[in-house]
């Protein structure tokens, strides 16, 4: 008995330090003390603002652009239409934490697996709140890691001017979506890059003043 | 002081009224034979554009503008200048996209959408909108203007485009702006300015 389950301990334990070495997103990163215990992220917050982006969406080698526009509607649901240049509406969400809505959607646009991405896209995109767990950091930024259901997000902020540059989602052992941000002003970010680790999507999004 | 307010709600609405009058049988005749002249002497048409994508939960219209090219039978560019380069041309059946450098090219057949615009955009310069069998049309006038609304039959049409409404110059009998309003009462303006008819358009402009 004691023989066979040694051998299985140490699989074990082999196993889980392989899956945490390769999981964790903090695996070259030191701990450091708590700084805070929650944070609010800046862009999209505005209900005065509309935020309107060109849009290039790169989906398994195909191609894809148009106008994405997101508006905070009250105080916990984003309004997020996605246009051609033209101005034809592909898709209309109404989106917060816990509520989903399709106002609608083109019937080329209408997969389960489509909408279910985008809209866990979209919550990550939008997300405000984040409670703070655990802290990290790296030589330019502080990290900071914040449950978010079976999964984490990492937030990324630069030590310099604690501007929110990065989000990675990821499960125990994977990374699975990362947010790049580019914003002037930490108030408002002109560039955004939603990253897939494990399809391939990859949307980008550039902020543009209307004339 | 109710009076007043009834007077002023009464004034503006029968100025309202005035402004948007049904066309009378023989109205609608001389107004299609108008458009139909005027289109089938255009050869070639560019025109600068602005577009307006109007949503009602934003705080302002979407405004994007540009340069369109037409020549006969139906080659068309579209190309958004500002605040971004992104250029469309229709050739051939071939949708060429060229958005901000960064080439592709669509095939009609795949792309509905895209050939119903394409069908729409010419036909609202040619003046081959007026078919009865595609929509359901009504004419308006107002002064210096004519409007005519179209309703899609086609379902799938439908289902994108509510309504169009193709306002006219009286004098020119040419489409001076492009209203598509979406099913839920959201809708894009494109106002035409600037327009050159039969100017000499090379073959070659109409590449991306």
């Amino acid at each position: 008995m004691q023989k066979s389950t040694i051998p299985f301990l140490l699989i074990n334990c082999v196993l889980a330090i392989v899956l945490i070495s390769c999981g964790s997103v903090t695996k070259n990163y030191s701990p450091k003390k708590l700084d805070k215990t929650s944070y609010k992220a800046p862009y999209f917050s505005n209900p005065k603002t509309d935020y309107v982006y060109k849009t290039n969406i790169t989906v398994y080698g195909n191609e894809m652009s148009g106008i994405f526009i997101a508006k905070k509607i009250n105080d916990t649901v984003h309004r997020i239409v996605f246009t051609t240049e033209f101005g034809n509406k592909l898709l209309d969400f109404e989106i917060s934490e816990k509520s989903f809505k399709v106002n609608s959607i083109v019937s080329e646009l209408d997969r389960k697996i489509l909408i279910n991405t985008l809209r866990e896209d979209f919550r990550l995109l939008l997300k405000k709140e984040y409670l703070i767990q655990e802290q990290f950091e790296k030589e330019s930024d502080n990290i900071y890691k914040s449950a978010d259901g079976k999964r984490d997000n990492y937030l990324f902020l630069s030590k310099k001017d604690q501007k929110l540059e990065k989000v990675i989602h990821a499960s125990q052992t994977k990374e699975k979506i990362t947010l790049l941000f580019s914003s002037e002003n930490n108030i408002f970010a002109e560039k955004i890059q939603i990253i897939h680790q494990n399809i391939k999507l990859k949307i980008e999004l550039n902020y543009f003043k209307s004339e | 002081m109710k009076t007043k307010i009834a007077l002023l709600i009464l004034f503006i609405s029968g100025n309202l009224f005035a402004q948007e009058q049904k066309m009378s049988d023989a109205e609608i005749a001389a107004f299609k034979q108008d458009v139909n002249v005027s289109a089938k002497k255009i050869k070639t048409l560019t025109t600068d554009f602005v577009q307006y994508k109007h949503l009602d939960f934003l705080s302002k219209d979407i405004e994007t503008s540009g340069k369109m090219i037409f020549k006969e039978p139906n080659m068309l560019q579209w190309q958004y200048k500002k605040p971004y380069n992104y250029s469309i041309v229709f050739k051939n059946g071939k949708i060429l996209i060229n958005d901000e450098g960064k080439k592709s090219a669509v095939d009609v057949g795949n792309s509905k959408i895209f050939g119903r615009i394409n069908k729409l955009i010419v036909g609202s310069v040619s003046g081959n909108m007026f078919d009865d069998k595609e929509f359901t049309i009504s004419y308006f006038k107002s002064k210096g203007q004519n409007l005519a609304k179209f309703i899609p039959k086609d379902a799938t049409l439908k289902k994108y485009i509510k309504q169009i409404e193709l306002t006219f110059d009286k004098e020119e009998a040419t489409v001076v702006q492009v209203k598509l309003l979406e099913s839920s009462e959201d809708y894009t303006r494109i106002v035409l300015k600037n327009k050159v008819i039969n100017a000499k358009i090379d073959d070659s402009l109409f590449t991306n």
